[in-house]
């Protein structure tokens, strides 16, 4: 359990984390969403200890980790945004090292790595070095290396940056089996990843907490708007004010404009958006005006933050 | 600590660095060795001494990597998230330095050995040249792992350790100098000559005074001076310490 | 100018204030610290703890200096003065074993011996104050020592606290250092200014003979005052003189010399006379000195050793020998073997006049020869027949006026020649030394028995460190083992890089 409290860091004059507080629960996953530059990394950083806040309290099992650091970070484990991994090292090597660090005894050592490598699925490259393997065997390597000390709370920053799709899908899968036996923060600027994994969100914007939220809570929240963008062939002004006649249209913003071709940006009210797409068909096939594109936008995280926090306002 | 000086002194056979050091080592004290041994007389002390002088080529070399290779790497985190404290993790970087001198003094004591079997004669102030070597190199360690330490390019990282020792090996030189120029600043600010002469005088002594090389050069002579050995000492926790402050820095740093 | 930022900042970053006041309070309290301890071990404790480990203790003073410092009053005052600035880095100098014994003596003398360091340009001032009659040119002393104690002084080089090989340097012109005399010169220079009666002792020169630095080293150990006697046409025994030595004349002396010399013994005068039969003498017959030390019945024979008792020989050969001394002088020294080269035999001579007791004092073996030349110097066929016991040096001594005479047949008690090369803890020189206290008797002190060090010697068995062998170590040092390492470089590096 990790109970943070008004947390404030200063860099000179800019304040990357301004007033944070939040509980994570025992065995929980914890959604940590925030575009880059939310001060995500510095929160982590933070309650794992690399940095030490201006003000403000970070208690992980009851321990201060200011003032009780050692058995604080005893409960952590962490896999930084950037792994620390040391290239120049074999799997086996890297992980005896870090057995070493967190001061795990020697009888324990072999069946502690055996389960952390068969979970983490790298026993094929645990002979092999570091530096040489893919970028999805880093991090993996970078999971158990956090594991590495039987933690109780995992707390991993942006785990499936820069991986390909199937990486990423494996590592999610391993997170979720993680998550029966730990307490887990997770760091994303990926609204639909954080979807998939967490119990609980907590979505911060420019050092702040926006929402705290659980997962159903924040699809309600999200789901009160769909965007189009439409691609026709057509005057733009004439047609954005033709559309938006259209009954469950609320906006029609042209965004670009040229000769022949205009992109319109819809903004949608309700949940029939079926219907409404076919409206637009018709009217576009009554004008004369072919559609050249239409699809769906997924709303921006930044979007979903002046939406979140637009909709605090109203209510 | 343990665990630092593993690594790191395991890091150092894991890569070219330890042994092409070792073999740079080897080279140097194999050519002083031999050209004494070909004038039919070995003095290991002053072989130690001249190896003194190669202090600054070989303890940047080792030294460089140490810290400024884990920041640019990203693994330094793992000082500050695991149960280490940053002072072990400075204690366990110098010590594996060391151990890496003593690995490399393997080559002095088998001189010693061809000495003593060649009929030469290995007295005490050979043992007392070796005690300063060693108290040397833990001071040369830590000024080169609080190079390490400021920057995160191990090439600036080796020249500050260049400095470092190249200042220290020519305090001597310097405090002429530093003579030289007090005398005339101060006789320029219109102070009588003589006491000028003995202002400047107190600067000369004063830095004279911070010579390593000075202070320990009795210990040849079979003189074992503890003071001195306090200083090398003192010098060389003085530098871990300001390492640590260092690394400790960076956590409430707000720069 | 606005204070508003200031105090929001203050506020918000107590924390960070108070860890940066602490790390730098802490940096600079422990730089204070280290400075503290450090001049405090330097200052206070650092002359306590510094130990000589060195061997032979090189660079302490012996139980017997401390003695005889211990023994002076405590008001004594002797200053040792370098004419100089003291030099940083001592080693491989001269002054390498000098500077720390006399700190050594500083610091164990309470107060009674000081040590001082002056460059002659920087304080021109100290020669007129050391040396106010300008009898010593200390001007042209800017490398050696001072010793100052009421008004006396001595000048020590560096070159007097070393003996030399000096055969060596006649051939290579390398000094080979064989001993470290720093001790024994400044203790017994120190005593000899120090204590009260002080005699004199002439050593005649003029006669072709060789350097007497050390027999004057030595006897300056004894605080007996040494000095020059030159032979000159008005020579002249000074009154004062209580000892007169003719270290290893090669030219006969003069009638003047003959006549004052007898004079001298007439009233009652004190002669060492040390002689050998060496190819500058061979022609040599001393017939004028013969006549001196006849009149105390002794004979100077013109006729070369031969020790034919390979017992006795050293290195086989007869005229380097061991000789022993008589029962008479067996308290002379802590052994009674002596080494004796190109020995000239000295022979009791009938003296009509009464009153001298004449003693042998070295002796060869039972089987010795001699080998007489002729006034061309040419060996006197049929005379090396007569084996037995031959004298190398004789005593006499005169009843009625006290006169006394040792006269050797070799220089091997006296010369630099011989003492340089075996130093001067050499049983040859004990021997000496009790020759000239028997003759200067009370006058003169008992030189302090300082223990003369070895010096530092690396050299090695040349027949094991050859040039094959060096070439070996060549080969294995600067080639075999760096070699193997960087190979080892280059394979742990290709190995990981794959892995």
């Amino acid at each position: 359990m990790i109970e943070i409290n008004n947390l404030v860091k200063r860099y000179g004059d800019k304040k990357a984390v301004n007033g944070i507080s939040f509980t994570v629960n025992d065995d929980e996953v914890l959604g940590f969403l925030g575009p880059n530059g939310a001060g995500k990394t510095t929160t982590m950083n933070i309650i794992t200890g690399y940095l030490s806040s201006t003000s403000g309290t970070v208690k992980v099992n009851g321990h201060d980790i200011l003032e009780e650091p050692e058995l604080a970070k005893k409960e952590i484990g962490y896999l930084p945004e950037n792994p620390p991994l040391y290239t120049d090292m074999t799997v086996n090597e890297y992980l005896d090292f870090i057995c070493d660090l967190k001061g795990v005894a020697k009888s324990k050592r072999k069946q502690m790595l055996e389960r952390i490598i068969s979970l983490v699925k790298i026993s094929d490259v645990t002979d092999r070095l570091i530096g040489n393997l893919s970028k999805g065997y880093k991090q993996r390597v970078g999971i158990a290396q956090a594991m590495v000390g039987d933690p109780s709370i995992l707390i991993l920053d942006e785990p499936t940056v820069g991986l390909d799709p199937s990486q990423i899908i494996e590592i999610r899968k391993l997170i979720k089996s993680l998550s029966k036996s730990h307490s887990i923060i997770i760091s994303s600027h990926i609204l639909s990843e954080i979807q998939e994994i967490a119990d609980r969100v907590v979505i911060i914007n420019h050092g702040k907490i926006a929402a705290v939220d659980s997962l159903t809570d924040l699809s309600k929240r999200l789901s009160g708007q769909t965007k189009l963008m439409l691609t026709v062939g057509a005057p733009a002004k004439e047609c954005a004010a033709k559309i938006q006649t259209i009954h469950g249209i609320s906006a029609a913003v042209p965004k670009i404009v040229n000769n022949k071709v205009s992109q319109i940006e819809l903004t949608l009210v309700g949940e029939n958006s079926t219907e409404i797409r076919s409206a637009i068909f018709f009217m576009m096939a009554r004008e004369n005006w072919p559609i050249l594109e239409m699809r769906s936008l997924d709303p921006t995280l930044e979007e979903v933050f002046l939406n979140i926090t637009a909709g605090k306002r109203r209510a | 600590m343990y665990a630092i000086f593993k690594r790191e002194f395991l890091s150092y056979f894991r890569s070219p660095v330890g042994y092409v050091s070792i073999a740079i080592f080897s080279f140097l004290s194999g050519f002083i060795f031999y050209s004494q041994f070909s004038a039919g007389s070995v003095n290991i002390g002053s072989e130690v001494i001249s190896l003194r002088s190669f202090f600054i080529i070989i303890v940047p070399i080792i030294t460089m990597g140490l810290l400024a290779e884990d920041k640019k790497r990203g693994t330094d985190i793992l000082y500050y998230t695991t149960p280490v404290s940053l002072f072990n993790v400075v204690v366990g970087k110098v010590l594996a330095s060391f151990a890496l001198f003593a690995v490399m003094f393997i080559n002095v004591i088998i001189h010693i050995i061809v000495t003593v079997a060649c009929g030469g004669s290995f007295g005490v102030g050979g043992v007392g040249t070796i005690i300063v070597f060693f108290f040397m190199a833990f001071m040369f360690i830590s000024m080169g792992l609080f190079a390490s330490a400021i920057t995160d390019n191990q090439i600036v990282s080796a020249i500050v350790a260049f400095l470092f020792i190249l200042i220290t090996q020519l305090l001597s030189v310097i405090s002429e100098y530093a003579y030289t120029a007090s005398y005339s600043i101060v006789k320029v600010l219109g102070v009588k000559a003589d006491a000028a002469t003995s202002f400047a005088n107190a600067i000369r002594k004063g830095i004279a005074w911070l010579d390593p090389f000075v202070k320990t050069q009795d210990f040849r002579l079979g003189i074992f001076s503890v003071s001195s050995l306090i200083f090398l000492v003192s010098v060389g926790v003085l530098f871990m310490y300001l390492t640590f402050r260092v690394l400790e820095k960076k956590r409430w740093s707000q720069a | 100018m606005s204070n508003k930022p200031v105090t929001n900042k203050k506020h918000n970053d107590d924390r960070a204030h108070k860890l940066k006041l602490y790390s730098i309070g802490s940096v600079v309290l422990l730089i204070g610290i280290v400075l503290l301890t450090n001049i405090l071990f330097d200052g206070i404790f650092g002359k306590v703890l510094t130990f000589d480990f060195s061997d032979y203790g090189q660079n302490s003073i012996s139980e017997e200096s401390q003695t005889f410092i211990d023994s002076l009053a405590p008001d004594t005052h002797v200053r040792i003065i370098g004419l100089f600035n003291r030099p940083d880095n001592v080693s491989g100098t001269p002054y390498q074993y000098i500077i720390p014994l006399l700190d050594d003596y500083e610091r164990k003398s309470d107060g009674k011996i000081t040590v001082e360091y002056y460059d002659l340009t920087e304080n021109p001032t100290i020669i007129n104050q050391l040396d106010p009659s300008n009898s010593y040119d200390l001007a042209s002393n800017a490398d050696n020592f001072v010793i100052e104690y009421n008004g006396k002084i001595r000048i020590i080089t560096p070159l007097d606290c070393y003996s030399y090989d000096e055969e060596r340097y006649f051939y290579t012109g390398v000094y080979y250092v064989t001993s470290n005399n720093t001790e024994y010169v400044f203790t017994n220079t120190i005593n000899m200014l120090t204590s009260n009666n002080v005699c004199k002792a002439y050593i005649v020169s003029g006669l072709k003979e060789s350097t007497s630095s050390y027999i004057t080293q030595i006897m300056n150990s004894m605080s007996i005052n040494v000095e020059d006697l030159p032979s000159s046409d008005n020579f002249v025994i000074p009154e004062d003189c209580d000892l007169l030595i003719l270290n290893g004349p090669n030219a006969d002396i003069s009638e003047k010399m003959y006549v004052a010399m007898t004079d001298y013994i007439k009233n009652g005068g004190k002669i060492f006379i040390a002689v050998d039969f060496n190819t500058k003498n061979v022609t040599e017959r001393f017939d004028k000195l013969n006549l001196l030390v006849n009149q105390m019945g002794i004979n100077i024979d013109p006729a070369m050793i031969n020790e034919n008792d390979p017992g006795y020989q050293r290195s086989g050969y007869t005229i380097d020998h061991t000789v022993t001394s008589t029962d008479t002088f067996s308290d002379y020294s802590s052994m009674p073997y002596f080494h004796a080269t190109y020995s000239r035999s000295i022979s009791n001579y009938k003296n009509p006049s009464t009153g001298v007791d004449v003693f042998p004092v070295l002796v060869t073996s039972n089987n010795a020869s001699l080998t007489e030349f002729d006034t061309n110097g040419n060996a006197v066929s049929g005379a090396t027949d007569t084996t037995g016991q031959y004298y190398v040096a004789m005593y006499a001594a005169s009843q009625s006026n006290g006169a006394q005479m040792f006269v050797f047949g070799t220089t091997n008690f006296s010369s630099d020649e011989y003492i340089s090369g075996y130093g001067m803890n050499d049983v040859n020189v004990e021997f000496f030394k009790s020759c000239i206290r028997n003759l200067t008797g009370s006058k003169s002190a008992a030189s302090i028995n300082v223990e003369v060090k070895n010096v530092d010697n690396f050299a090695l068995d040349n027949t094991k460190a050859t040039t094959s062998s060096a070439t070996m170590m060549m080969v294995i040092f600067m080639i075999i083992i760096p070699v193997i390492l960087v190979g080892m470089a280059v394979i742990v590096y290709t190995k990981r890089k794959n892995l």
